[in-house]
C-alpha cells in the first residue's frame, strides 16, 4: 500500500495537471495581492481624482480606468512597483479628463440649453458621512476639510498632485517623482510651492 | 527648485504643523467617504481582479467582443432582417434578381452596409425600401422595354 501510495501521485497527478495547479495558485496569490493592493489604495485615489475633477462619476470612472489598467497591464509586474504605476495611470487619466472637460466646456458654451452636469449629483443621503462626531469637533473638521479642499483647488494641478501623493497617499519623494512622472528635483519644487500657497491662503490651519 | 530648498529649511517648523493638520483633515475626509461610492470602488476593483485573473488573450477578445464586435455584429443582424424582409414582400422572385445580376448584389450589399439605410430601417421606414425595389423593378422593365422598343 506504502509503495502503491508514493506512486499514485505520479499516475494521478499527471506533470500538466502540477502545472495547472501551479499556475492556478499563482494567479489566485496574484489575484488576492492585487485585491489588497487596489483595497488600500482606492479611497484615496478616489479623494485624488475628485481633487483634480471635482465631480464624482468622473472621480469614480478615472479611478475604475486606473484600476483596470494596472490589472490588464501590469499585474505580473513586481507588487512593489504597484503604487507608484497605478498613480501614474491616474493622473494621466484625471489630466486626460481635464483636457477632454476643457474641450467640451467650450463647445457647450455655445449651446442655448446646456444644463449643469454637477446640479444632478448632490444626494445628501447618498453622501451623508457614514460616522458620528460630537457636533462642535464635526463643524470644526467641516470648516477645516472645507478651507482645506478651497485652497487645494486653487493650485495649479501638479502642485495638488505633488501635496496630495505626499499627504494622503504618503508616497516619498522618489514614488511621488515616479507617479508624476518628473524629476525628483521638480516634486521638491512642486511639493514645497503648494506648502507655502497652502500657508498664504490657510495660515496657521488651526483645528 | 534652489529657492524652494533654501526657504524650506527656514521653515520647517511651520510647514511640518501644516502638513500634520493637512494629513489630518485629508484623513477624516477618507473616512467620511459615503458607502455608495465605496460601493461602487469595491465593484470597480473586483472587476480590474476579474480582468487581471482572465488569460491575457482572454482578455483582449473580451474587449475586442465588447468595444468592436458589438456594434457590427448588430449592424449585420440588422442587415439580414433587412434581406429577409425584402425577399417575404417579393415572393423571393428577388432572389434571382440578385444572383442573376451581380450589379443588383451589390445594390443590396451597398444597401444593407450603409449605416444611414439602417437608421432608416430601425426608424420602421421599411416602406421606402418597398418602394425604391419596386421603383427598381419598374425602370428596369421600362428600360427593358425601351431597349426592344428601339431594337425594333
Amino acid at each position: 500500500m506504502g509503495a502503491f501510495a508514493s506512486l499514485a501521485p505520479a499516475y494521478n497527478m499527471p506533470a500538466t495537471s502540477r502545472g495547472d495547479t501551479l499556475l492556478n495558485d499563482t494567479s489566485a496569490a496574484q489575484s488576492r495581492a492585487l485585491n489588497q493592493f487596489l483595497a488600500s489604495v482606492e479611497l484615496k485615489a478616489y479623494k485624488i481624482a475628485q481633487a483634480g475633477l471635482r465631480h464624482q462619476d468622473d472621480a469614480l470612472d478615472a479611478v475604475q480606468d486606473a484600476m483596470l489598467q494596472l490589472a490588464r497591464a501590469y499585474a505580473n509586474r513586481p507588487e512593489a512597483e504597484w503604487k507608484p504605476l497605478f498613480y501614474r495611470i491616474l493622473e494621466n487619466r484625471i489630466r486626460d479628463m481635464q483636457r477632454r472637460r476643457t474641450v467640451r466646456g467650450r463647445v457647450m458654451a455655445w449651446m442655448p440649453f446646456r444644463r449643469d452636469e454637477d446640479d444632478d449629483d448632490a444626494d445628501p443621503i447618498a453622501q451623508a458621512p457614514s460616522h458620528d462626531l460630537p457636533p462642535v469637533a464635526r463643524l470644526e473638521l467641516d470648516e477645516a476639510m472645507t478651507a482645506l479642499d478651497a485652497a487645494l483647488q486653487e493650485l495649479p494641478n501638479r502642485q495638488r498632485q505633488a501635496f496630495l501623493l505626499r499627504n494622503l497617499e504618503g508616497l516619498d519623494v522618489a514614488q511621488t517623482a515616479q507617479s508624476m512622472g518628473c524629476s525628483e528635483g521638480s516634486v521638491k519644487t512642486h511639493y514645497f510651492r503648494a506648502l507655502q500657497a497652502l500657508r498664504l491662503k490657510l495660515g496657521d490651519f488651526e483645528l | 527648485m534652489n529657492a524652494g530648498e533654501g526657504g524650506a529649511s527656514q521653515t520647517t517648523l511651520l510647514q511640518s504643523g501644516l502638513e500634520l493638520r493637512s494629513r489630518l483633515v485629508l484623513d477624516e475626509g477618507l473616512s467620511r467617504i459615503d458607502a455608495h461610492t465605496r460601493s461602487r470602488l469595491n465593484q470597480a476593483r473586483q472587476a480590474a481582479v476579474a480582468a487581471a485573473a482572465r488569460p491575457s488573450w482572454l482578455a483582449r477578445f473580451h474587449g475586442a467582443l465588447t468595444r468592436r464586435m458589438v456594434m457590427p455584429a448588430t449592424g449585420a443582424a440588422a442587415a439580414v432582417a433587412l434581406v429577409a424582409v425584402f425577399m417575404l414582400n417579393s415572393g423571393g422572385h428577388h432572389l434571382a434578381a440578385v444572383t442573376d445580376n451581380p450589379a443588383n448584389a451589390l445594390d443590396v450589399l451597398d444597401l444593407v452596409t450603409d449605416d444611414d439605410a439602417m437608421h432608416l430601417m430601425e426608424d420602421n421606414d421599411g416602406s421606402f425600401y418597398e418602394w425604391a425595389a419596386a421603383q427598381g423593378d419598374g425602370a428596369g422593365q421600362g428600360v427593358g422595354q425601351n431597349a426592344g422598343e428601339a431594337t425594333t
